[in-house]
């Protein structure tokens, strides 16, 4: 590795990209040629640090200063001053996000990097994702040569004590679908990665994926090495090139250093992995459609049980595991399971990443641990709702979360927490809704998106979503009935009751929810006739288009 | 076992089964749309939804495996309101008002479950869009307005025939059955198998000849015998007002397990020769009616004076469709009684004669077509499977894409070479090279299962590679993946039999020793033979070439069979022409003297296939007035020329050594 007293890190995400990243990066490299600093100053590129308002962004160390949005113009200045006479630009240094007091349990942080308690965001936009030295420096693969220093249930009963809880949306305890996997006998065992990332609104996967891929590969060997598999896939939705890119270059890697493939750090245990890419179904996020893909068929969910742990991918045992959940197993297995303890709630250890959307000021990616209230999300985070705007409601986890009502508003968020108030915390999305908001509206909007997705196997799903949409559709037209109300929440019953897989159990959600907190906004479209809001144009669309024509 | 409970009664299940399966043999009926036993279960329909103590939401038994100590409920009011729900769905999803059709009136599993559900009215508003119907198919029609996609028909087509035509497009509530990328079925892959018409459970897929022709119910089902080709199908006859309505493959049958290829279900279907329907006598050059009395008296007249003149008397040949009784009944009057020169089958023996003649040296060698079920790789040798025994062929097809290894070697191209791992085109003739080469590669690398001695195996590789033709390197593949093999299959046909080189057959032997695919455990070695009867007629020697050696009249048994252009042009110059025959044929129009007889699904008789199972084809429909069973026949042609025939035929299958272990199962 090759010294340097600085070094320039440039973001180069698909936002950035758009925004001009290539030709920062381009201005970098001629400026610092000009000024003879090239072999002082190393250049390279980052992911997303999940500030999506100041990209694209430049960080240099070892100052630690964010610069950002950062214009081509910008550079020049940059190189002179920063690197060339070390005086840091401070008015094109990012926004500084500070925390107000409420949650004073999180530290604030060296430079700029937003307050928060970061661990799988931990290398995000901090390293080069396409550099295994970096990841290396950045305590990287100490995990898996302590883990494979121990024996593969030590590993497992570690993850187990330290609560670990699958952040795909279920929650379900990781170490014990570890240890059923590593308890059924087979001669061949897989080890999945789900990076299908699809609920609408939801990148955190994303960033993880493009800023930190070296995190996810250890993560993997380790968890093959614990449930004894020998081969591994990363089924990484369609759409993140970027992030297959990068998997597959910190394969190549991480197998030349030796920390992938045969006899890895020399002790007899192999491991192969492949980058999966999927197609663009939502529903093949949903675990056994994904293995239904990955096998080449179509995407359909299989019917559970059995389930993957004990007949998975090729009818073997799988272990499949969230990138988000993955990416806390090297921290877990490097600093135990006390230490993540302390993190979180004692129900729900740990932290979660959300994606904040909305009618915010701030929207973008927070790592935060457990157990922190919508109010202080929006409050802090976000920055509070636009002005002049009052919260209505937020929905969490893409499509198959929950409307958390204003009531919820100081409920912890975290697994135990939700589940006792009926909701879920999703996939962690927040879109945080003000009284702008039509809910009719909104149900309409999610439906239709099942109604999109739905794979058609099974008949309460195919018929139940297509029939949602068509009630929901009649309210927001003014044409329905009171006794719709009543179809609606039977065929929200039949869904959740008979479907086959989870995206027909939950597609019934944001009826049940909607129904539940916001009945008189329903039904005021259905006895008034007028959307409350002003959003449902409350005409059926036919006519809807003879207005406008006429006009 | 598995204990488990349902409705509160106490069951036993194997390990692994369904809870559907098991409570169906316990007596409990839970209603299903999407299940049939030969698939592998799907869990779409989700009408057998079952509640399980432990489980948050029902489950589907079709899918659910038993477990110990599981305790189910099947009719708890919840679940009789959702199954309810779901069929509400169901119909109002897609236009389920059908006043009429193939399988109404006890035959459609969705009219059929509503009855069950005792459902007067469905709740919800139809609500449908309309789809195109795709007539474009010769046999049946795909109507996606009647369909609930269930997927039985693309399971069917890619399970069990391995073929893969029938797919969804788009997802959800658009779903749609297409064949191929989207294409008319008429235009498709379709190999016209029907197998997804058989498993359509309602109207979706319906066959064109028996559409709108009655209720099912009223009609009689009869289980008999496919006699399309040598497998032995069983089959199941739709016959009403003494006709055929339609045919489908017996779900139960021991060969098939319901499959059926095109020449079984359709083409008897399709026939359109013209039917003899009296005996016809040539009187002043031209055929003309007469009574069975006269025909059968002018044979006799005939005949009588060329017994026992061997080749200066009669030749006999007799078509190997014909039941066993009537093939031993036409040896023993002709070959016994008559001690013609000249007796055999239409076939000539060339699927079977050196079967026989290895079979007196080695008793029976081969084995069941069930041996292809676990097979794990598959040479076929001189045979074009997919074409001449497609159900064969689906067996082979269907395991493909689980992995299962193909070896193709002809000189022709087939259908099944795209598939195969490795195709080998040998020059014509050298096939015997050939498998002396496989044997001598598996030898000198050591695979072999079993000692074989080839003195100067890399001598016999280099021979083998100048003679076939082929590369060093795949002979080289194919004899490793076959020495590899677990269970592997040889399969060989008329390119190989036609030969008539008994040394051909012994080599094959050999190799099949020494790959495992024959040992004390299993006999994976089969040839396909030709016809129904291929295997009956070589064990009563109806097996020799046909030739003429100046024979003063031939009697022609035909039966339903069609007259091959060889056989035309063998009996160009004959001098007098008996002719047993169904249909008018340019066979029929030589003739001296036409006897009309029954076809296939007129008369009963017995069929051996062409792993040696005898099976019993029933009478489903009468023949017309004046037509007669083969077997009748012969035996009154027998009868008039004092040459009784004692009508033993299962004694007359033992009187020669078979290829095959003959059973009757």
């Amino acid at each position: 590795m090759k010294f340097t007293r600085s070094m320039v890190l440039v973001s180069n995400d698909p936002e950035s990209m758009r925004r001009g990243a290539a030709e920062i990066y381009q201005s970098f490299h001629d400026e610092l040629a000009a000024a003879d600093l090239s072999e002082e100053v190393a250049l390279s590129q980052i992911a997303d640090s999940g500030r999506t308002d100041i990209l694209p962004m430049v960080i240099i160390y070892p100052e630690a200063s964010v610069y950002g949005p950062v214009k081509p113009e910008d550079v020049k200045r940059i190189v002179e001053e920063h690197l060339y006479k070390g005086r840091v630009v401070q008015d094109l240094l990012a926004p500084v996000r500070e925390l107000t007091g409420r949650v004073s349990w999180l530290k604030a942080r060296k430079g700029t990097q937003p307050m928060e308690k970061r661990i799988v965001l931990r290398r995000a936009g901090r390293i080069d994702p396409e550099n295994i030295e970096e990841y290396i420096t950045e305590d990287g693969y100490q995990a898996l040569a302590k883990a494979i220093g121990q024996t593969r249930m030590e590993v497992i009963a570690e993850l187990e004590k330290s609560g670990l809880q699958g952040r795909g949306g279920a929650g379900f305890p990781t170490g014990t679908k570890w240890r059923f996997v590593a308890g059924t006998k087979s001669a061949k065992k897989y080890v999945i990665c789900n990076a299908d990332e699809s609920e609408p609104g939801t990148f955190k996967d994303r960033v993880i994926l493009e800023g930190d891929p070296h995190s996810l590969l250890e993560a993997m060997t380790i968890a093959a090495y614990a449930v004894g598999a020998d081969e591994g896939y990363f089924y990484v939705r369609g759409e993140y090139q970027l992030a297959q890119q990068r998997l597959k270059k910190a394969i190549t890697q991480a197998r030349e250093y030796g920390l992938l493939g045969k006899n890895i750090l020399g002790s007899g245990f192999s491991f192969e992995v492949h980058v999966h890419s999927g197609a663009g179904a939502y529903v093949c996020g949903e675990e056994t459609a994904l293995l239904e893909s990955i096998e080449g068929k179509r995407g359909e969910p299989r019917s559970r049980p059995p389930y993957p742990t004990t007949h998975g991918l090729w009818g073997k045992p799988t272990l499949i595991n969230n990138v988000e959940t993955l990416a806390n197993v090297p921290a877990i297995i490097q600093n135990g399971a006390e230490w993540y303890r302390a993190i979180g709630t004692p129900s729900s250890p740990g932290t979660k990443v959300y994606t904040i959307l909305g009618n915010v000021n701030f929207t973008g990616l927070i790592e935060v641990p457990m157990g922190i209230t919508l109010r202080e999300v929006i409050g802090i985070y976000g920055r509070g709702l636009k002005a002049g705007s009052n919260f209505k409601l937020a929905q969490t986890g893409g499509s198959s979360g929950s409307i958390i009502p204003p009531s919820l508003q100081d409920t912890p968020m975290d697994f135990e927490s939700f589940k006792k108030a009926g909701v879920s915390l999703g996939s962690g999305a927040l879109l945080i809704c003000d009284e702008r908001t039509c809910v009719v509206d909104l149900a309409l909007t999610l439906m239709k998106f099942f109604r999109f997705e739905s794979c058609g196997k099974c008949t309460p799903c195919r018929v139940g979503t297509e029939r949602a949409v068509r009630i929901l559709t009649s309210i927001s037209e003014g044409q329905a009935q009171l006794s719709d109300l009543d179809t609606l929440l039977k065929l929200a019953d039949e869904m959740e009751l008979a479907s086959n897989c989870g995206l027909g159990q939950t597609a019934a959600v944001p009826i049940r929810d909607t129904l539940k907190n916001f009945r008189a906004e329903v039904e005021a479209h259905i006895r008034l006739g007028v959307c409350p809001v002003g959003v449902c144009a409350m005409v059926p669309e036919a006519e809807l288009e003879l207005m406008v024509s006429s006009q | 076992m598995i204990q488990l409970t349902i409705n509160g009664k106490q069951i036993e299940a194997p390990e692994g089964a369904t809870v559907l399966a098991a409570a169906k043999k316990a007596g409990i009926n839970i209603p299903t749309l999407c299940a049939q036993k030969e698939l592998t279960p799907f869990g779409g329909c989700r009408l057998c939804i079952v509640e399980v103590q432990g489980f948050r939401v029902p489950i589907a038994a079709c899918t659910l495996p038993v477990s110990n100590g599981m305790v189910v409920n099947t009719e708890t009011e919840t679940l009789k309101k959702s199954r309810k729900f779901i069929l509400s769905m169901l119909f109002s999803e897609r236009n389920h008002f059908c006043p009429f059709c193939q399988v109404s009136g006890g035959d459609c599993d969705l009219q059929n479950a509503a009855y069950h559900e005792e459902m007067t009215y469905w709740p919800m508003q139809p609500g449908w869009n309309n789809y195109p119907v795709d007539s474009s198919h010769p046999y049946f029609i795909l109507d996606n307005n009647r369909c609930i996609l269930c997927r039985r028909c693309v399971r069917a087509c890619g399970e069990l025939v391995g073929n893969f035509t029938l797919a969804v497009a788009e997802r959800g509530a658009s779903s749609l059955i297409v064949a191929d990328t989207n294409v008319p079925l008429g235009e498709s892959t379709c190999i016209k198998c029907g197998t997804c018409v058989q498993s359509c459970p309602t109207g979706a897929l319906i066959d064109r000849t028996s559409a709108y022709q009655g209720h099912e119910k009223a009609m009689t089902q009869v289980k008999t015998v496919c006699v399309g080709c040598s497998v032995g199908c069983g089959l199941n006859l739709i016959v009403h007002d003494n006709r055929i309505v339609r045919i489908e493959g017996d779900w139960d049958g021991v060969v098939n397990h319901g499959l059926l290829c095109e020449l079984g279900r359709y083409t008897p279907m399709q026939n359109t020769r013209d039917r003899i329907t009296t005996p016809l006598m040539r009187k002043n050059g031209k055929l003309e009616p007469v009574s069975w009395d006269e025909a059968l008296g002018a044979v006799a007249d005939k005949l009588k004076p060329l017994a026992g003149k061997e080749h200066a008397g009669l030749a006999a040949i007799a078509s190997s469709r014909l039941p066993v009784e009537a093939l031993a009944m036409f040896k023993e009057l002709f070959a016994d009684g008559f001690k013609s020169g000249m007796v055999t089958s239409t076939e000539d023996g060339m699927p079977t004669a050196v079967l026989n003649k290895v079979a007196e040296k080695h008793g029976a060698f081969e084995g069941k077509l069930d041996v292809l079920r676990n097979a794990d790789t598959v040479l076929c040798i001189g045979a074009n499977i997919a074409k001449t025994h497609m159900v064969a062929g689906f067996l082979v097809k269907r395991a493909l894409p689980k992995g299962m290894h193909l070896i193709q070697v002809s000189p022709e191209a087939g259908p099944l070479d795209e598939f195969a791992d490795v195709t080998l085109k040998n020059k014509p003739g050298s096939d015997l090279a050939l498998i002396n080469g496989l044997q001598a590669i598996i030898v000198k690398e050591g695979l072999g299962r079993t000692p074989l001695a080839i003195p100067d195996a890399e001598a016999v590789i280099v021979e083998a590679l100048q003679a076939t033709g082929l590369a060093a390197e795949a002979l080289a593949q194919a004899a490793r993946m076959l020495a590899h093999a677990v269970s592997p299959v040889i399969l060989f046909g008329k390119g190989i039999t036609a030969q008539r080189d008994v040394a051909l057959v012994e080599a094959l032997i050999s190799l099949a020793t020494l790959t495992g695919a024959v040992d004390s455990e299993r006999v994976g070695l089969l040839s396909l033979k030709g016809e129904a009867n291929s295997v009956a007629a070589a064990l009563f020697g109806l097996d020799e070439p046909f030739a003429l050696h100046g024979q003063a009249a031939i009697y022609v048994a035909l039966g339903d069979d069609f007259a091959s252009k060889r056989l035309l042009q063998n009996l160009e110059k004959a001098p007098y022409l008996v002719v047993q025959a169904s249909y008018i044929s340019a066979l029929t129009e030589k003739a001296d003297i036409v006897l009309p007889v029954a076809i296939w699904s007129e008369q009963a008789g017995h069929y051996i296939s062409l792993d040696g199972r005898v099976q019993k084809a029933e009478q489903a429909i009468h023949a017309p007035e004046g037509v007669r069973a083969n077997a009748d026949v012969l035996a009154e042609v027998a009868m008039r020329m004092n040459m009784p025939v004692k009508q033993d035929w299962q004694a007359a299958v033992h009187a020669r050594k078979s290829s095959v272990v003959l059973s009757t199962h």
